[in-house]
């Protein structure tokens, strides 16, 4: 659990603060999204965590022991942390770069060694093919996944990640995002996640703290509340004019109530249980029909879940309550 | 290296022999072998070595002063243009103006004010190398560090340093170059090395000699240069290998 009580940030020589009396609590287990426009602060605030920066004021509570209860270096060595430009050490091998903090921790070399292999294969990158390379043999996407690997290395219970998966394409991001839920499900770090980006505010956030210029909380809640209910006009502007279409990329299709596939699914578009409500309705309109045939990654025709409808993707979209999957 | 103990007696007893060898030169042509070949080991040897210790104790000075120097000009950006300034002037003076000007100020002639003549002359290479090296590191880079926990010791010998090696290197490629060279002109205040062959083959008309003290400063710098590119690609294979993104 990570408490902010009063936290606020002025630089010396400025008469503004950028970060203005934060106080909100980020739950254990808990991927917390800080976004907003540039200049709000969201970067200063994950970084007054670990104490890259210290705060002027308040103070950060890490389950209940105040951050500035031990040196900023032990403290940053228990904190997991990966960056946009991933900040990989060049000269460093692959292996070497996520046995980064395990070595500062005094691991020795062959658990070192084993943690590294086992954090690959978790990101997805061969050990045997990746361990003796070096950062720059590597394509973006496969620099980040050793960045969140790095990150992961000790096994730190908290985890700041400044868009971590910022700079690739909108494709390889995408896959990243949904690689890393789907470790997040077993690892259930505590994250601070900063993005400039609401749409993956909103996929990766289990909670979402919506800054504006100045510092200023201006909301902090779930996705889902964020969309339905926007605090200010502020929040309602940034989460932009699409809103409905957002939150049903919120839904995936597997959790909605299916309508039997009776008749003739022949002629129907064929819908991934794994996407989002918003793909299947784009799938679905694009198509010309009004419904859509579910299946199961891996089955062809004869495996058909269901069917979904465009009237019932309308009632969630008015807010017909669907739990998160 | 142990003609630097007595780099005097050896000079005196080859320009002794020269002399001796110029009287019948005229019909052995221009390079004479037989010359070359009996006095190679007492002669041409201990210059050679000598000229090489020269310039690697006046390196490994520089080396030591500009490290320390560049990294606080680095730190401390007000410090860089005052280094550069000073460092600078160094390295404008002509070598024998200022191998004159050590003497003046009271230097006995001898090794140490030609070490301190080449220690100066390469200050301004490796400290502005130093600097742009340490420039180069990416601030992600050092940025990630930190926030991993490493010291700011540990970012400076683990990180920044490393990183910056290619371009130190190339410092000291350019230096050692420079250093070579004028260490031939050492020899006029009694620093011995190569310049002793060249100038007394020049003052005797005794090409041999001087041919030899040429060829010999050439190779010596070529390697010299060599060694250091060897040397960087085996200390920072990193710099060398990219498949490119993939």
């Amino acid at each position: 659990m990570i408490e902010f009580k009063g936290v606020s940030k002025t630089y010396p020589g400025m008469d503004t603060p950028v970060v203005r009396d934060l106080s909100f609590t980020i739950e254990d287990g808990e991927i917390c999204v800080l976004v907003g426009p540039s200049g709000c602060g969201k970067t200063t605030s994950m970084r007054m965590i670990n104490r890259l920066i210290e705060p002027t004021e308040g103070e950060i509570l890490i389950d209940g022991q105040d951050n500035t209860s031990m040196s900023g270096t032990q403290l940053r060595r228990k904190i997991g942390y990966a960056i946009q430009q991933t900040g990989l050490f060049p000269h460093r091998t692959i292996a070497d770069n996520i046995g980064t903090v395990p070595g500062l921790l005094g691991w020795d070399k062959a658990r070192i060694a084993s943690r590294a292999d086992e954090l690959l294969d978790l990101v997805g990158l061969a050990p045997d093919q990746y361990r003796d390379r070096y950062p720059a043999e590597l394509s973006g996407g496969q620099q980040q996944r050793v960045g969140v690997a790095r990150a992961l290395a000790a096994d730190p219970p908290v985890m700041l990640m400044d868009e971590p998966f910022g700079a690739v394409d909108p494709i390889t991001r995408d896959r990243l995002q949904n690689e890393f839920l789907h470790i997040q499900e077993d690892i259930k770090k505590t994250i601070v996640f900063v993005t400039h980006d609401i749409d993956e505010g909103i996929k990766m956030g289990d909670k979402i703290a919506i800054l504006k210029e100045g510092g200023i909380l201006a909301q902090y809640d779930t996705p889902e509340n964020i969309l339905v209910k926007p605090a200010s006009e502020f929040v309602q502007s940034f989460v932009g004019g699409d809103r409905v279409l957002k939150r049903l990329s919120l839904t995936r299709v597997g959790d909605v109530d299916l309508e039997p596939a009776n008749g003739n699914g022949n002629a129907l578009p064929r819908i991934n249980a794994e996407w989002t409500l918003r793909d299947a309705l784009s799938e679905i309109i694009g198509a010309g029909a009004d419904r859509g045939l579910v299946v199961t990654d891996g089955e062809s025709n004869g495996g058909s879940r269901g069917a979904i409808t465009l009237d019932s993707i309308r009632k969630i979209s008015h807010g017909a309550v669907v739990p998160r999957g | 290296m142990d003609s630097a103990d007595d780099p005097p007696t050896s000079t005196l007893a080859f320009l002794f022999q020269a002399e001796f060898a110029s009287e019948e030169q005229q019909q052995k042509g221009f390079i004479d072998w037989e010359w070359l070949g009996e006095n190679f080991t007492e002669d041409v040897v201990p210059a050679f070595l000598q000229h090489i210790y020269l310039c690697a104790v006046a390196l490994a000075i520089a080396l030591a002063i500009s490290l320390p120097l560049g990294i606080l000009a680095a730190r401390y950006r007000g410090l860089y243009g005052p280094f550069t300034a000073i460092t600078g002037f160094f390295y404008t003076i002509p070598s024998f103006a200022m191998f004159i000007f050590l003497l003046a100020i009271g230097f006995s002639v001898g090794v140490t004010p030609a070490i301190i003549a080449l220690v100066l002359y390469s200050l301004l290479i490796l400290i502005r190398n130093v600097v742009t090296g340490l420039d180069s590191v990416p601030p992600e880079t050092k940025d990630a560090a930190r926030g991993m926990g490493l010291t700011d010791r540990q970012i400076l010998w683990r990180v920044e340093l490393p990183l910056a090696l290619p371009v130190i290197v190339a410092g000291m490629r350019i230096a050692v170059v420079t250093v070579i060279g004028i260490a031939v002109i050492a020899s006029y205040i009694g620093g011995g090395g190569l310049g002793t062959l060249i100038f007394s083959g020049i003052t005797r008309n005794f090409p041999t000699l001087y041919v030899t003290g040429a060829v010999l400063a050439t190779l010596l710098a070529i390697s010299a240069d060599l060694l250091f590119v060897r040397t960087e690609r085996l200390l920072s294979p990193w710099a060398h290998r990219t498949r490119g993104a993939r």
